[in-house]
């Protein structure tokens, strides 16, 4: 069995409207003087595991992130791996 | 006519599980709770997920207790399964009824009695929830769904104001709004006993 740790990045899809960005872009307004100011909320999870190889490895994210992390109705993520390069 | 028999499923962070019972209990209901780990093995008319902050609501409303023994061996089709306010987003996180419940428009928590239109007349309920904005899954309601409970005004951004809808063949009603927190004359509400009534009916 070989290390793996990935990082899951999970945040609204574009068509959805995204109010915690919103409130977060308002925010910045009160704070300072900003041009152009944009941004995206949402959520990260590191997760660290053992698995065979890295398909299977990518298999065990990807069910975890679409049971668990994200609802496909209104979310969308990413997932980056680290240090795979030596893992693999 | 033998009584009808309620189960209630009760998960960590579930705290509308008594008020839900009394009101079973008013209409004459054979009620008792299902603890989450358990298989639902028994035969029940009704089965309520009921509202509260499943698993403290981590992650997301909902997403955590559709993963649990109770909500996997739900008698689709068999029993009438009512999700009430964050049974209603389990629902919808297990794909039992199509939609999102996403964060309240204004980001608050909500609660208050709203008036509501059911059934062609409007009743007065209260809601309370954070995550209570429906979300269509590709812009509409799943096969065989319907609305069967609409906000008469834009309360948190609910999508053409939908608060409850029914799945007819799988025989799955999830709403927002908390009916059995309007059955006792001494809370000031007794509206919530229409939606009981409409429950007792479609068994």
């Amino acid at each position: 069995m070989k290390k793996f740790k990935a990082i899951v990045n999970v945040g609204l899809k574009p068509t959805i409207k995204d109010i915690k960005s919103a409130t977060l872009k308002d925010a910045v307004s009160h704070l300072l003087d900003i041009e152009n100011f944009r941004c995206k909320v949402g959520s990260r999870y590191i997760l660290e595991f053992e698995a065979k190889n890295k398909i299977d490895a990518e298999n065990k994210v990807k069910i975890i992130a679409d049971e668990i992390l994200a609802n496909s109705v209104i979310e969308e993520y990413e997932i980056l791996w680290e240090d795979l390069d030596e893992q693999s | 006519m033998s009584k009808v028999k309620a189960g209630i499923i009760t998960f960590l962070g579930t705290n509308c599980e008594q008020d839900t019972m009394r009101a079973c209990e008013l209409f004459g209901w054979d009620t008792e709770f299902i603890w989450q780990n358990d298989i639902i093995k028994k035969t029940y008319d009704i089965i309520f997920l009921p509202g509260g902050f499943s698993y403290g609501d981590h992650i997301s409303s909902g997403r955590i207790a559709k993963l649990s023994p109770a909500v996997k061996s739900l008698p689709i089709g068999k029993s009438l399964i009512v999700g009430i306010c964050n049974g209603f987003q389990i629902l919808c996180e297990a794909k039992m009824l199509s939609g999102a419940l996403t964060c309240n428009e204004n980001l608050k928590f909500i609660s208050k009695v709203v008036p509501l239109e059911f059934l062609g007349e409007i009743i007065h309920i209260p809601i309370a929830h954070h995550q209570g904005n429906y979300t269509y899954s590709e812009g509409r309601l799943g096969e065989n769904e319907e609305v069967i409970l609409r906000y008469t005004e834009n309360i948190n951004g609910s999508d053409d104001y939908i608060a409850g809808i029914y799945n007819r063949k799988t025989k799955i009603i999830g709403i927002m709004p908390h009916p059995e927190r309007a059955v006792f004359e001494e809370l000031g509400l007794t509206d919530g006993r229409k939606i009981f009534e409409f429950i007792e009916n479609e068994i």
